[in-house]
């Protein structure tokens, strides 16, 4: 239903999409995860036609996005990472005036559009000017009037950003319900945990590349049962990567060390909570001090340290 | 497209103290202007000098008819009233001025004796007493100078008139000869005048003279259309800080039908407000109304032709402060140069040629013809196409900037 092969978009020298590729099917969230910065926006802004990709083929529902642009936006549902309303044009008249920019009339736009409201839950405020609404309610909003029209492919751009944890949750509801409803979903965000709540299948973005993908299982999987233990403090560089060279070799197998500064050191080890004492004694003999310790088990943010050497939120 | 007029129109009604602004603009200068030129139509000031005649004299006469005499009658009139009456109506303000010429006056003028004439004036008013002062002072001093030069012939006349007998042809003839001898004798003091003063009067025009509040009338309604085409051009930067801009780029179809939707709720808008102002000027100048629609026409067509040039402007500037500073640059000199500040038919010939090549001073000339041509639809066909044509290439330069990045952001 959506398909994405080889996007590249380039700015003079800068890369921002380096030949991404994936697909999304029909009546699932695709989500497309990555620190700010990464080419997630790059890639939504090329396939709504916002931006014109220097390489590459988009495809949504069968239509090229360049060659069959109409048919295929008409398909296309947006839901802007930055507010996309009319703060004074009532609730109501946004969602009418979006829903005939994408042809819908009369007696199907007025259902449409009263079905919507309620959706959004702003039915009882329906006549009010978006600017008295609170950040949430202009957020579902926002929402309501990518979905006015029934688009077959909704995008999702980083939807929940500065929302509150009850208006997230009624997002979250609304996407699910979208998805059950057909719609493929291209959900884009820096937040593990809604890629892990809403996502089928996802693809980990950085640097305009794709690092990794598969469904949220098979990424969990391929951080195999490696913990990320994060520790910070002083750590001589030479001494330390000299003591944890050694422990790798004599004590603890597979042991690789992600990220090292002097103030902290990043490391991916097999049950760390049992080789931590192990760890602590060869840091302090190559004269390391510990201040604070962080183990984490396997996730898509750990996947994403083991892959970038980076925090997702960075 | 019509949702896009709907849109706006709905959303600028959110705005309605900026449009009543906009309004307010061309009748509060229509109305000063008005106020200044046109004096508002109302009768001249008149007031009335009372006069008690205790001689009635043939000299208390003259001076007591100088008072009626050209322009000095139509200000004030002169009315006979007895002493006591004249008191009593003076310090009942109830006159601009009281002249008491007392028994004996007459022959005090002809004697060069003293004599005192009194004039009280009333305090409640300021220019008619001072009028009737400075026009007493300037009679005494005539009669005096008179007195010096013609005493002989004066008597004489008087004598004639006071005994009633009628002059002789010969005695007639006698005084003139001797007035003449004695303007003749004194010319030579008197002249050369050290001024010579020359009126020219300008070669008859064929062209029918206007008030000028009328002629001023279509330079500020082009100055409210203006200042509002410039205000509503600005809402193509409210739309893509609100991100309604990225939006319409997305939809399939419909960034042509959005920009001639917003060109039409801003001729909308525009004509509301230019309408406003040349239905007061309608009223108020007692013109028919049968021309209303041609001129409301005009300022529809040219009101969209200025919003999307002014649309232009707004989206060239890199940020809406620096598109409110490039706007501005051009706003006022083009107002100052198409005749807002003062109607092109009041200025000189070449400046007036200079303005009516502005945009606005364009339309204001044809607008002016529309208003006072002997009938309606008086513009002809061409400017009304060099309006559309301006209007579309507008058009045009606003969808590619729209289209090259601007809507993107």
């Amino acid at each position: 239903m959506l398909v994405v092969e080889n996007l590249i978009k380039q700015y003079g020298e800068f890369v921002a999409a380096d030949g991404i590729n994936f697909a999304a099917e029909k009546g699932t969230v695709f989500g497309l995860l990555g620190p700010n910065g990464a080419g997630k926006s790059t890639a939504i802004n090329c396939i709504s036609g916002l931006l014109k990709p220097t390489s590459g083929h988009i495809s949504v529902n069968g239509h090229d996005v360049a060659s069959d642009a109409r048919r295929a936006r008409q398909c296309l549902g947006v839901v802007p990472q930055e507010l996309a309303i009319y703060e004074d044009l009532p609730a109501i008249d946004n969602l009418r005036y979006w829903g005939k920019a994408y042809g819908l009339r009369r007696k199907t736009l007025e259902s449409r559009v009263a079905e919507v409201l309620s959706y959004i839950g702003l039915g009882d405020r329906a006549h009010e000017l978006p600017k008295k609404f609170s950040g949430g309610m202009k957020r579902r909003l926002n929402f309501g009037c990518g979905i006015v029209h029934k688009p077959a492919v909704l995008l999702l751009d980083e939807p929940t950003v500065g929302v509150d944890p009850q208006s997230r949750e009624r997002l979250f509801n609304m996407v699910e319900a979208e998805r059950d409803n057909g719609a493929c979903i291209l959900y884009t965000t820096h937040y593990m945990e809604e890629a892990e709540r809403l996502c089928n299948s996802l693809a980990i973005i950085d640097r305009g590349k794709i690092i990794a993908d598969g469904t949220v299982a098979e990424l969990r999987a391929q951080t195999g049962a490696r913990d990320v233990l994060q520790l910070s403090g002083n750590f001589p560089v030479e001494e330390t990567r000299s003591a944890i060279h050694d422990l790798a070799n004599a004590k603890i197998n597979d042991l690789e060390i992600i990220s090292q500064e002097e103030g902290s050191l990043t490391l991916s080890l097999p049950d760390g909570s049992h080789n931590l004492a192990i760890i602590f004694d060869s840091l302090a003999s190559a004269g390391g001090r510990v201040t604070e310790t962080s183990l984490r088990r396997p996730n898509l943010e750990t996947l994403f340290l083991l892959l970038t050497g980076k925090e997702l939120r960075e | 497209m019509l949702a896009t007029v709907r849109k706006d129109l709905s959303r600028w009604r959110q705005d309605i103290v900026g449009i009543l602004l906009w309004m307010s603009i061309p009748l509060l200068i229509g109305g000063l202007i008005t106020s200044m030129m046109d004096g508002g139509g109302g009768a001249k000031p008149h007031g009335v000098l009372l006069l008690a005649d205790q001689d009635e004299s043939f000299i208390s006469g003259l001076i007591a008819g100088a008072y009626g005499q050209g322009e000095l009658g139509e200000l004030i009139s002169v009315e006979k009233v007895s002493f006591e009456e004249g008191s009593r109506r003076i310090d009942a303000g109830n006159a601009s001025g009281f002249l008491v010429i007392p028994a004996g006056f007459g022959n005090a003028f002809l004697e060069s004796e003293p004599v005192t004439l009194t004039l009280r004036t009333n305090p409640a008013q300021t220019i008619l007493p001072g009028i009737i002062r400075d026009v007493t002072e300037i009679l005494l001093d005539s009669g005096f100078y008179l007195h010096e030069l013609f005493a002989p012939e004066i008597s004489t006349i008087r004598n004639l008139v006071e005994d009633g007998s009628r002059p002789d042809d010969l005695l007639v003839a006698a005084i003139s000869v001797a007035i003449n001898a004695k303007i003749e004798a004194a010319s030579s003091q008197l002249m050369p005048l050290a001024l010579d003063l020359e009126i020219v009067e300008p070669p008859p025009s064929d062209a029918p003279s206007y008030p000028f509040a009328l002629l001023f009338l279509p330079g500020i309604i082009l100055m409210a259309l203006m200042i509002s085409a410039n205000g509503l051009a600005s809402d193509f930067w409210i739309e893509r800080a609100q991100g309604t801009l990225r939006r319409v780029i997305i939809a399939p179809g419909q960034m042509a039908g959005f920009l001639v939707g917003k060109c039409l709720a801003a001729g909308i808008v525009m004509t509301a407000v230019g309408g406003v102002t040349l239905v007061v000027g309608f009223l108020y100048r007692g013109i028919t109304f049968t021309r209303l629609p041609s001129a409301l026409g005009w300022i529809a067509v040219s009101g969209i032709a200025l919003f999307s040039w002014f649309g232009v402007l707004q989206m060239a500037a890199g940020t809406q402060r620096a598109a409110t500073v490039v706007t501005s640059m051009f706003l006022f000199p083009l107002l100052m140069a198409g005749g807002s500040f003062f109607p092109l038919a009041a200025l000189p010939d070449w400046i007036a040629a200079i303005g009516r090549k502005t945009p606005n001073g364009f339309v204001a000339d044809r607008l002016t013809t529309e208003i006072i041509a002997d009938a309606a639809w008086a513009i002809d066909g061409q400017s009304w196409l060099i309006v559309a044509a301006i209007a579309m290439t507008g058009l045009g330069a606003c969808f590619l900037r729209l289209r090259s990045g601007f809507a993107r952001g």
